[in-house]
């Protein structure tokens, strides 16, 4: 095995989550030589996604070590069900389940950088709230205008005033004057003073924010973008739908198949392997690897998972593995879309237990199989959005744009042409849609 | 006239090619893919994977070549990179011991690693650096008889690891087994072929017809599965537009 230690290199990255995979890949090809390592021995970072017998080892290793981002890491498997499980590679649990909106730059990006080919997307399927204002009971949430018209729960008067926001939302940027002033106060108290709507869609609204926190701490200017980009999102890649998740683990295989591209694009991959130290001197970076080997480079882009302070900010996750396939959550409602492969679940809390926390769940169809395991942890701030945010993307570009300085290397931001070899004229056929 | 009119049934099949840096493993594909060869070849930076048709009596399946890309020198694979592979070529240097002991290393990973029914070739390259080339090609492809490989050392031959020993591994592992030159295109094809021939058929789900344009990179047809290119209503039709 060669030594790390004899190329000088223009960038090490360290952690192998979505958002350094991508910087290694835009870098690789920016003919940067890049040295990619993970302390872990797996892809991903705190966005892994592991198999049952991975999860073992992942559990007791957060109980062992200090690990910044998770703690009071579970396992129960069910005395009577666990025996029923199939085998440990046929699961994928992963640590940071996200959602990407089809709207989402991520999407176009990679498709621009020629990645998605090595990927398979599911559709995000129906929305249901835990509706306990008359027989508890979950109820779908609505799919579109249609939908809203047909709903008989909801009398005309409030029907006029969810058009009135929902066409206020499409384009609010263009109304500041409607919400600016009140971005920062809470968006339940706004939608009742500004159209008049009603708790119960007031608590419908909400819960397509996916806001980690109770409603009345969910401000304005947080839940109208977000509102924005669920509705506009809805149909863009078919009917009924307006999410995606790719399979087999979420945004750990994304982060797999940019390093996998990464590699073709010349950057070298090293797992296991940590950084213990580092020191800049001018335009040179020493690095001391966890192995001892020392390397030089231009440029060192920390694992944001080690930077991160200890915040108050924690979200407890259960991953569970169950016995019914809950089809009818399944189900789909629009003629022609896709079998959705996730579920939203929201049970929302009253908007006035302002303190309380707000529980959701997402079902993994993939994963609905016999006998429960479960697996409880805290996390702190990484990647606890329930949806994948641009803004991670605009931080890989921002670093991307400080390491390739040199004008002559500028191309587009994950725009790279074709490979030679990746395709013959059967795959320009069968890609080429 | 009938067979000219009505193709045989053809079905994309995933390899993934695993082996010690330098053995050869790139050079294999190139010579299969472009029947080429290029001397002191750098490690492989560029194809994310290669395709190449292997045409069978009864049907025809099209490999998709997964090259390591570099990520095997600090074993740093991916689970990806295993997943759905029905095949895969773990390739050995025959002038280098210790590439046989990193060949059992991925066979063992692919054992623990890749689905349960992959059909795996064990193949040992760089025949042409012994001095037995033209024989053992023949007589291996003929049914694999390796003895005439056996005890030979003599001037020029830089043969290290015997035929026997991998023969008796590959045996014992259930692996398909060859001995190449990538350099002279010897076995080259029949390690495909073989392995092409290896694959069960209840395993070809990717059948071509409609739908299966949809399933190209997985094996399976999903009906969950988002396209993320192209219009949407070319999508129930695109299967017959090949």
């Amino acid at each position: 095995m060669e030594s790390l230690s004899d190329t000088p290199w223009d960038v090490v990255i360290e952690g192998t989550g979505l958002q350094q995979s991508l910087l290694a890949l835009a870098l690789s090809r920016s003919n940067k030589k890049v040295l990619h390592v993970d302390q872990n021995e797996y892809y991903g970072s705190s966005e892994a996604a592991f198999s049952l017998q991975d999860v073992d080892e992942w559990v007791e290793k957060v109980n062992t070590f200090d690990t910044k981002s998770f703690r009071n890491a579970a396992i129960w498997k069910s005395p009577t069900e666990a025996g029923k499980l199939g085998v440990s590679r046929a699961y994928t649990l992963t640590l940071s389940p996200q959602i990407i909106y089809t709207k989402s730059k991520l999407l176009s990006q990679l498709v621009s950088s020629k990645v998605y080919k090595q990927l398979e997307f599911q559709a995000v399927g129906n929305w249901w709230i835990y509706d306990v204002s008359s027989v508890a009971a979950l109820k779908r949430l609505p799919n579109g205008r249609e939908d809203i018209f047909e709903d008989a729960s909801i009398d005309n008067r409030s029907k006029r005033s969810l058009m009135k926001f929902l066409k206020f939302v499409v384009e609010y940027q263009n109304h500041g004057e409607i919400w600016e002033a009140v971005a920062e106060n809470s968006f339940p108290a706004f939608l009742t003073s500004h159209f008049k709507l009603p708790e119960s869609l007031q608590t419908v609204l909400v819960a397509l924010t996916l806001s980690l926190d109770s409603p009345d701490d969910t401000p304005v200017g947080y839940a109208l973008p977000r509102i924005q980009r669920h509705l506009s999102s809805i149909g863009l890649f078919g009917p009924g739908f307006g999410a995606v998740l790719p399979k087999w683990g979420g945004g750990a295989e994304i982060a797999q198949v940019a390093c996998r591209a990464g590699a073709v694009g010349g950057g070298v991959y090293v797992l296991g392997t940590g950084i213990k130290s580092s020191q800049t001197n001018g335009e040179k970076t020493e690095v001391v690897l966890s192995n001892s080997e020392t390397i030089v480079t231009k440029h060192l882009a920390h694992d944001p998972d080690n930077q991160r302070k200890p915040d108050t900010k924690a979200v407890s996750k259960v991953v569970a593995i169950v016995s019914s396939p809950f089809s009818t959550l399944f189900k789909s409602s629009v003629e022609g879309s896709p079998l959705a492969a996730v579920s939203f679940i929201v049970f929302p809390l009253r908007p006035s237990a302002s303190k309380a926390r707000l529980i959701r769940s997402t079902l993994w169809h993939t994963q609905a199989k016999r006998a429960n395991v479960r697996q409880v942890n805290e996390q702190s701030l990484v990647s606890l959005d329930l949806a994948f945010h641009d803004e991670a993307l605009e931080e890989v570009e921002t670093k991307w744009n400080a390491i390739v300085e040199s004008a002559d290397e500028q191309k587009p931001f994950m725009q790279f042409e074709e490979r030679t070899g990746m395709t013959d004229e059967d795959d320009d056929n069968e890609n080429g849609y | 006239m009938a067979e000219a009119t009505a193709p045989k049934p053809s079905s994309s099949v995933k390899l993934v090619l695993l082996g010690e840096a330098a053995v050869g493993k790139s050079s294999l594909v190139l010579r299969f893919v472009n029947n080429d060869f290029q001397e002191n070849k750098e490690p492989t930076i560029g194809a994310a994977f290669l395709t190449q048709k292997c045409n069978l009596p009864t049907r025809t399946i099209k490999f998709e070549i997964w090259d390591t890309a570099g990520q095997e020198r600090f074993a740093s694979l991916a689970p990806m990179y295993y997943r759905n592979a029905q095949s895969a070529l773990v390739v050995y240097d025959l002038t280098k011991p210790t590439s046989l002991i990193k060949a059992k290393h991925w066979v063992a990973e692919l054992q623990r690693q890749a689905s349960p029914g992959i059909v795996i070739a064990l193949v040992g390259n760089k025949l042409d650096l012994t001095n037995e080339t033209a024989n053992s090609s023949n007589s291996l492809s003929d049914g694999g008889d390796g003895e005439a490989a056996e005890g030979e050392d003599a001037d020029g031959d830089a043969r290290r690891v015997s035929t026997a020993e991998a023969k008796s591994y590959a045996e014992e592992e259930g692996l398909l087994f060859f001995e190449t030159s990538a350099k002279l295109g010897t076995n080259v094809t029949e390690v495909f072929t073989a392995i092409a021939n290896a694959i069960p058929e209840t395993s070809l789900k990717g059948t071509r017809g409609p739908g299966a344009a949809q399933a190209n990179a997985g094996r399976t047809e999903d009906p969950s599965r988002v396209n993320l290119t192209g219009p949407r209503d070319n999508a129930s039709k695109e299967g017959c537009a090949c």
